[in-house]
């Protein structure tokens, strides 16, 4: 029996690409950096960040503002410093496997970029720019407040004082920035510039599918703030009977769920703006959500129904401990790629679901009623859980979950219905029947 | 066949089919009793439309909007067709395109405007359109700005899409491919067409503003793609779909093969997931085979006339991760091509039906069958997919397709072949389901300037038992018609001939008529 795994999930072949953030500080590169690379690691692309702020605090810890001036050799001298750093540690990672990195600095001047190209393309790998734009003074004051008060540049410092620091800063080096192709002399470069949060967005010479994909999802991305709403069908008759798959309908207890659920989100969202909700196509879900209020709208996604169990739907554990001890074993070895016979792995299903991540970037309130091994890989992404840890993150039956994104990470709050459910959780290695998660594993 | 829209909207991306004027395009023609649905949306509502989307009007600005349009309900009215229809023996007066127009000539402009308009209300309001391209010149940014305010009064979302070219070489081309075949210069002496076709263009580009307007959402495609910009006031769902279509449109010349994998061990059972059998091992063999013989014999044929004796492009092969595809790629994979295998390329899933007959299936499931005989493409038996939930699933590969830059052979079931040959080829949805794809044809799809190519080669020396009806194949029940086993294709007919050599047959569909398009472009105004 060959085994039942696949390659990656999204090959991108030989391509590598290293994404060049530009811009004035306070205009949310790091923001930017880190969503594509969380997005990219979700998707198995091996992305790194490569912050030159962080190299140059080895050398100069707490700098001021005038450290930034162009006239400040030595600044000038420590930053090109850091950069070479920075550059070169990013080179070494891309020879170790690296597809997507991204080198998170200003590169505000046009030498800088052309250095930064003639260095990285000299390897062989692709230089994507992306420039982030903003002169609206009020998001920039928002940025500044939010982010650069807490940063290791000011820390312990009056956080007045550190901004008005930050603000000089900011205008030492609006003293050489120059927007990409401003002059008209950049336009070879392949580059996506965002004005002022995505109101205005220029794409320059998109080459391969790859950057097409990076480009549409930092197109995709908003700050309005929003949460999503997680939660899984109520108890179902085969979760009853310890089995997985299937397409049943609600137990008892499900449906005392189903009947508690509009007040669970009603608590949790603490006002009564409509969410949309999302479900799959099987009766389960659908059944869980109806209850809701009728000004939700409501739409069933194909791709939200439950990881495929091929030859196992509708069997226990037990059943295919019996009957597929291999797989079982090997099930419990590599769970992020194993495939069931005829059906999917996680992998699969993070493949399945990437149209449904574009869109919930995209979207505001949404509130998703789906299964547990879907509900776990859209928790991973927001979560940011490597793919051994996943596949085995505890999500209990009749209980709600709330994403906030933040700045830096998402903010998680449950809510439980207190409606009893079975387990429908087995620990790695652990014997072939549902059991309780330990109390530190639970979310 | 996008997710939930496929807009070429793209200048010089003209592989096009034109029905006729207002209509669905091809595609997504539908037949009447199932209006509601568009192919490739990804839920359905009773109106058949979108809600968190809402209606919106895409409105071309100096170029011809494309076909193949979006998987929502969409339709194009060209404002070139309204004139057409209503002036009488189709000749409009000298003056009717110059910007400083007699007052006759003004009147019937505003006439034919005004119907043209009245039909996109009519059709968006009343037989539940999602998006409708308004297909003329609209060259003012203050007409722009009115017909912007007029459709939000009606509830409708406005996104202009401009094509802007200042490249010097992009527009030579152009004007060299452009042909005055416009239905306007019917019967004219081709000298005194050009003279037209070119004072006509004279009149109108003094007048022509390019977009700037801030308060508009627009996308302005610069030099056929090699640049995009965004001004997005209030993009909706559509409008971002568009951008990522477009951002993926290339025009290559290079070639799409299609095969089907070898025929399995275990005949019927989807989940089983079954290796080759011994015919497929030799399946893959001799499939290999041929087709590398043909794209060397290709090679030759085009040294001959004259052509480079470049290399050939390289070759990459994608399979599905079910085993029969990737056992079939093996023998090429030995030969060092590059085998990428695709999660999302697997078969349809039949659900409840697998390794039921369709006898079973019709005595099992009767309502269900029922069902499935009025919409073959959209309905879903349960836990199975429709061909439609296979076509969302397969959108990224269609994009990546598009993007792709090697020769690409792609080896997966009848099923995911229908669905990306009919992507390529513009077939209607309703055909999708009984598309014919013989073990013993390579398909080989050529894009040409207007139009895709279909080629068959014939695999010589396989056992007949596995050419037909793929024994994988699932047995969902489709309508039952004279004749069953209807060919969509022509010259599909009859029995294979049994030839020891490369039989390829002529080109079976000639899509596009994108050259009619842009010329007839040229005489539209507003």
């Amino acid at each position: 029996m060959p085994p039942r795994t696949n390659g990656l999930g999204i090959m991108p072949e030989d391509t590598r690409i290293c994404v060049v953030m530009v811009g004035l500080p306070a205009r949310g590169k790091s923001y930017i950096a880190q969503r594509a690379q969380r997005y990219l690691k979700w998707l198995s692309i091996p992305a790194a960040t490569f912050n030159v702020g962080n190299y140059r605090r080895e050398n100069a810890p707490r700098p001021s503002a005038d450290f930034f001036d162009t006239n400040n050799a030595e600044g000038e001298r420590k930053r090109r410093a850091a950069a070479e750093a920075a550059v070169s540690d990013m080179l070494k990672w891309f020879k170790s496997g690296g597809v997507v990195g991204i080198l998170d600095a200003t590169n505000s001047t046009k030498e800088r970029r052309k250095w930064v190209l003639e260095r990285v393309s000299a390897e062989g790998i692709e230089v994507i720019f992306v420039e982030s734009r903003c002169d609206d003074e009020e998001l920039i004051m928002a940025n500044i407040r939010d982010v650069k008060t807490t940063s290791p540049d000011y820390v312990g410092q009056d956080p007045d004082k550190a901004a008005v620091d930050f603000r000089e800063r900011i205008r030492n080096y609006e003293k050489v920035y120059k927007s990409i192709n401003d002059d008209g002399d950049e336009d070879h470069l392949t580059y996506l510039k965002i004005m002022n949060v995505g109101k205005q967005v220029f794409i320059n010479r998109i080459q391969d599918y790859l950057q097409s994909r990076v480009v549409y999802f930092l197109m995709n991305l908003h700050i309005r703030p929003r949460s999503v709403w997680l939660s899984r069908h109520g108890e179902s008759m085969l979760n009853l009977e310890g089995r997985i798959g299937g397409d049943a309908a609600l137990s008892h207890r499900g449906e005392e769920y189903a009947l508690k659920l509009p007040e669970l989100v009603r608590e949790s969202v603490g006002s009564d703006r409509p969410l949309t909700v999302w479900t799959s196509t099987l009766k389960r879900t659908i059944a869980t959500g109806r209850h809701l209020p009728k000004h939700y709208n409501q739409l069933q996604w194909k791709a939200l129904d439950e990881l495929d169990a091929g030859v196992c739907d509708g069997m226990t554990y037990q059943e295919i401990a019996d009957q597929y001890p291999e797989d079982f074993q090997a099930r419990d070895e590599d769970k992020y790629n194993y495939r069931y016979r005829g059906g999917e792995s996680y992998r699969d299903v993070v493949i399945r679901l990437e149209p449904i991540i574009m869109e919930l970037e995209r979207s505001e309130d949404i509130l998703i009623i789906s299964h547990q091994a879907v509900i776990r890989c859209i928790y991973a992404y927001f979560m940011q859980k490597t793919q051994e840890e996943s596949p085995w993150v505890p999500v209990p039956l009749h209980t709600l979950m709330k994403l906030t994104p933040r700045a830096y990470g998402t903010e998680l709050q449950t809510y439980r219905a207190n409606i009893k459910a079975v387990s429908t959780w087995r620990g790695k290695g652990s014997t072939a029947k549902h059991e309780d998660p330990a109390p530190e594993g639970g979310i | 066949m996008d997710t939930l829209l496929t807009a070429e909207i793209a200048a010089n991306a003209p592989r096009y089919r034109r029905r006729s004027s207002t209509q669905l395009d091809g595609i997504h023609d539908v037949s009447d009793h199932q209006n509601n649905l568009a192919p490739a949306q990804l839920y359905s509502t009773m109106s058949g439309r979108l809600f968190h989307s809402g209606r919106i009007a895409i409105v071309m600005v100096g170029l011809p909007a494309r076909g193949k349009t979006l998987g929502v309900k969409t339709r194009i009215f060209h404002l070139g067709d309204y004139r057409r229809a209503s002036v009488e023996g189709g000749q409009v007066p000298q003056d009717y395109f110059y910007p400083n127009a007699s007052p006759a000539s003004l009147m019937s402009r505003q006439k034919i405007l005004k119907k043209c308009r009245e039909d996109i209300y009519a059709w968006l309001n009343h037989e539940n359109g999602q998006v409708a391209i308004y297909d003329a010149v609209n060259p003012t940014a203050n007409g722009r700005l009115a017909l912007a305010k007029e459709f939000a009064k009606h509830d409708v979302q406005t996104l202009f899409i401009e094509s802007y070219v200042d490249d010097q070489e992009i527009l030579k081309e152009n004007a060299r491919n452009v042909k005055i075949s416009s239905p306007d210069f019917h019967g004219m002496d081709p000298d005194e067409a050009a003279k037209h076709y070119l004072k006509r263009i004279e009149t109108k580009i003094p007048v022509f503003e390019t977009m700037e307007e801030k308060e508009l959402n627009y996308i302005k495609m610069i030099n056929a793609g090699r640049a995009f910009y965004y001004n997005n006031v209030s993009f909706n769902y559509l409008s971002h779909r568009i951008v990522f279509y477009l951002t993926n449109l290339h025009i290559k010349s290079r070639t799409t093969f299609f095969v089907r994998a070898g025929p399995a061990a275990d005949e019927d059972s989807f989940k089983a997931d079954a290796p080759l059998s011994d015919e497929g091992q030799a399946y893959a063999q001799k499939m290999t085979d041929t087709l590398l013989r043909h794209r060397e014999q290709e090679r030759q044929a085009s040294i001959e006339q004259g052509g480079s004796d470049a290399p050939l492009r390289p070759l990459t092969v994608w399979t599905s991760t079910r085993l029969r595809t990737i056992e079939t790629a093996e023998p090429l994979k030995e030969m060092g091509y590059k085998v990428r295998q695709r999660s999302e390329m697997s078969q349809i899933n039949p659900g409840v039906c697998e390794k039921l007959s369709e006898r079973a299936i019709r005595a099992l499931y009767p309502e269900e069958v029922e069902k499935h005989e009025l919409d073959p493409y959209h309905h879903r038996y349960p836990r199975a997919e429709s061909y439609h939930d296979l076509a969302v699933r397969l959108e990224p590969i269609i994009l990546e397709l598009e993007r792709e830059q090697n020769d690409l052979l792609i080896i997966a079931h009848e099923s995911v072949l229908r669905v990306l040959y009919s992507y390529l080829m513009h077939c209607s949805t309703m055909d999708i389901p009984k598309l014919k794809f013989p073990r013993d044809e390579i398909i080989e799809i050529i894009p040409a300037a207007y139009q895709n190519e279909a080629k068959r080669i014939h695999i010589p020396g396989l056992d007949p038992k596995t050419i037909p009806g793929s024994p994988e194949d699932i047995r969902i029940p489709v309508p039952s018609e004279p004749g069953a086993n209807l060919p969509p294709i022509p010259g599909m007919n009859g029995p294979e001939p049994s030839v020891e050599f490369i039989v390829t047959r002529p080109p079976e569909k000639i899509v596009n008529k994108a050259a009619e398009m842009v010329s007839d472009k040229v005489a539209d105004e507003d």
